[in-house]
């Protein structure tokens, strides 16, 4: 009895590890393939004991097409969106969570509504408007068609968190003949620490990852990451060691933030559907 | 109404007012404008011919095979994507709740398709996973005597190819977001159905999915959006080809717009694009709140 249940659980890892492996393994082979040389790519059968070289992290980050001045693009654009996201976010939440004011079930939607637009209905507009202002490959107009789809998924983020602090904090402190800023500044916010943290996390990874408006909106000047991946498969077909060795550092910043924030993900994924516009 | 009424709607106003505006400005603005330029004959490849086109861009559509073969590429990518997310997440959940531990292990191995960009995925699944020969799949196919095959070039498997990548980077997602759900269900009502004597099926049907319909629907509506402008993986991994059988809707408006320059038709695209994702919104919303 205790044998075949020990079998039957050894059985379900086994399936589970076996499923879940088909998940990390093309990230650990393209991992292996980031220290190979061209030649130990292309050997069949596959190569699993080769000298490792470090001939391509040195080729990308040092090299004739270094990726270096794409991760400086990626880094502005991403750290500003977040930034100006979170300073329009946080007291838009806040309000949405707590106040009582007109209209707050419309407010509310439009806002959820905002988070769903296809972005190559917004790319066309603001394609032809930059052109017309001189706007294209720049900082300005790629951080303003970034804040487009994440202002709206950090508002309702944080406002599932705005609705964890409890009531009594807020009123104890109004009471208190502190003004509502006040309250809001000194009692509130330290109470979403965590939350602003997280939220901060995901806008930076969406905009970090973004790739449709980068490709339409950038150039030679404000060239993320995502973009000069895609760049390097057009020219270099067949380097895949050194596409690998690329990815690999363009996706640390992600991996290293998905990986710190993994008991967070599943709430920052499914927020505003659990909403579904304010109805408080 | 009172002062303190009075002061919380100007304190609310203060606080919401600036977001609301810059949403208006970035994205509603902007969508106004798109309407404006679907109806307008706007070919950067033909500026002679701009001019006001009335609904010619949208008279256009229906007299063009290519976009009623995005649009049923659209639906054949969306609705098989999200339902393998949907099966896949929820029967690897359930097989991972049987496990007493090691389940943080993998639940890192389920992050890490979920926090790289799309066209990293669609960049490694065209070169080490699908490429002829040397790719991961072609390397087993091969080892099991079934042959290479070009996954990325042939029309056919191309689709399947395409599929296969969405459905792998984004399962991972239904899988946590259901597993974190199976976690809360309370044991209690389980031990009443044992003590019935149901079986495992009928504790399943009539026990585990109505309690986790409200997370399923939510993780339809979720991913039907995110399948519905899908672009990054499938434009990394094909560009839409080979020729066009792997170019939804979203991937033929953009390639009308920025590769063939047609603005005005793009434009036109993007709004049926838009009415669609709407549309299936608002009906994936009100059966959310439908009682169970």
């Amino acid at each position: 009895m205790r044998n075949a249940l020990l079998v039957r659980r050894l059985a379900l890892a086994a399936m589970a590890g076996a499923l879940l492996s088909i998940w990390a393994f093309p990230v650990l082979w393209a991992l292996l393939t980031s220290f190979k040389t061209e030649r130990d790519v292309l050997a069949y059968p596959p190569v699993w004991w080769f000298t490792p070289t470090m001939a391509n992290y040195r080729e990308v980050l040092f090299g004739s097409s270094s990726i270096v001045p794409n991760l400086v693009s990626s880094m502005v654009v991403s750290v500003s969106t977040t930034l100006l996201t979170m300073l329009f976010a946080v007291p838009a939440a806040y309000a949405l969570a707590r106040l009582r004011y007109p209209a707050k079930r419309a407010s509310g939607f439009y806002v959820l509504a905002t988070q769903m637009l296809p972005p190559v209905g917004l790319i066309i507009p603001y394609y032809l408007a930059l052109q017309r202002v001189g706007g294209l490959d720049t900082y300005a107009g790629m951080i303003a068609i970034y804040l487009t789809f994440s202002l709206p998924f950090a508002i309702w983020l944080m406002v599932s968190y705005f609705e964890d602090v409890p009531f009594e904090m807020e009123e104890a402190a109004l009471l208190d003949r502190a003004g509502r800023l006040r309250a809001l500044w000194h009692v509130i916010l330290p109470q979403v620490r965590g939350g602003i943290a997280v939220t901060t996390v995901f806008v930076f990874l969406n905009a970090w990852n973004e790739f449709l408006f980068a490709v339409v909106l950038g150039g030679n000047r404000v060239r993320p990451v995502t973009v000069a991946m895609f760049n390097f498969i057009s020219v270099e077909q067949t380097q895949w060691a050194r596409l690998a060795a690329g990815a690999m550092v363009a996706m640390a910043p992600v991996i290293v933030l998905g990986l710190l924030a993994q008991r967070h993900i599943v709430k920052g994924l499914t927020v505003g559907a659990v909403k579904g516009g304010g109805r408080r | 109404m009172t002062r303190f009424e009075t002061r919380e709607r100007g304190f609310a106003l203060a606080l919401l007012g600036p977001a609301l505006l810059l949403l208006l400005l970035i994205t509603t603005a902007p969508l106004i404008y798109l309407g404006w330029t679907s109806l307008q004959r706007l070919d950067l490849g033909m500026p002679w011919l701009s001019g006001l086109a009335g609904v010619d861009n949208y008279a256009k559509m229906s007299a063009d095979p290519r976009f009623w073969n995005s649009l049923a590429l659209t639906f054949v990518y969306t609705a098989s994507t999200v339902l393998l997310q949907v099966v896949l997440g929820l029967s690897l959940a359930l097989l991972v709740l049987q496990i007493p531990r090691g389940q943080g292990v993998l639940r890192v191995a389920a992050i890490l398709p979920i926090v790289l960009a799309p066209v990293v995925v669609g960049l490694f699944w065209r070169t080490l996973v699908l490429a002829p020969d040397f790719g991961l799949v072609d390397l087993v196919t091969r080892a099991l005597g079934l042959g290479s095959h070009n996954w990325l070039g042939d029309p056919q498997l191309a689709l399947i190819s395409v599929i296969a990548i969405h459905t792998w980077q984004w399962t991972p997602f239904a899988f946590l977001v259901l597993l974190a759900t199976l976690a809360t269900l309370p044991p209690d009502i389980y031990e009443a159905a044992r003590l019935d004597r149901a079986t495992a099926w009928k504790r399943f049907v009539h026990i585990t999915l109505p309690l986790i319909r409200p997370a399923v629907v939510m993780v339809v509506i979720l991913r039907t959006m995110t399948a519905l402008s899908a672009f990054a993986a499938i434009f990394a991994a094909t560009g839409g080809g080979p020729g066009s059988s792997t170019e939804i809707l979203n991937l033929y408006a953009y390639r009308t717009s920025f590769s063939e320059l047609n603005l005005g038709y793009g434009a036109s695209l993007a709004v049926v694009l838009l009415a669609i994702t709407l549309a299936v919104s608002w009906l994936l919303f009100r059966r959310r709140r439908a009682p169970a």
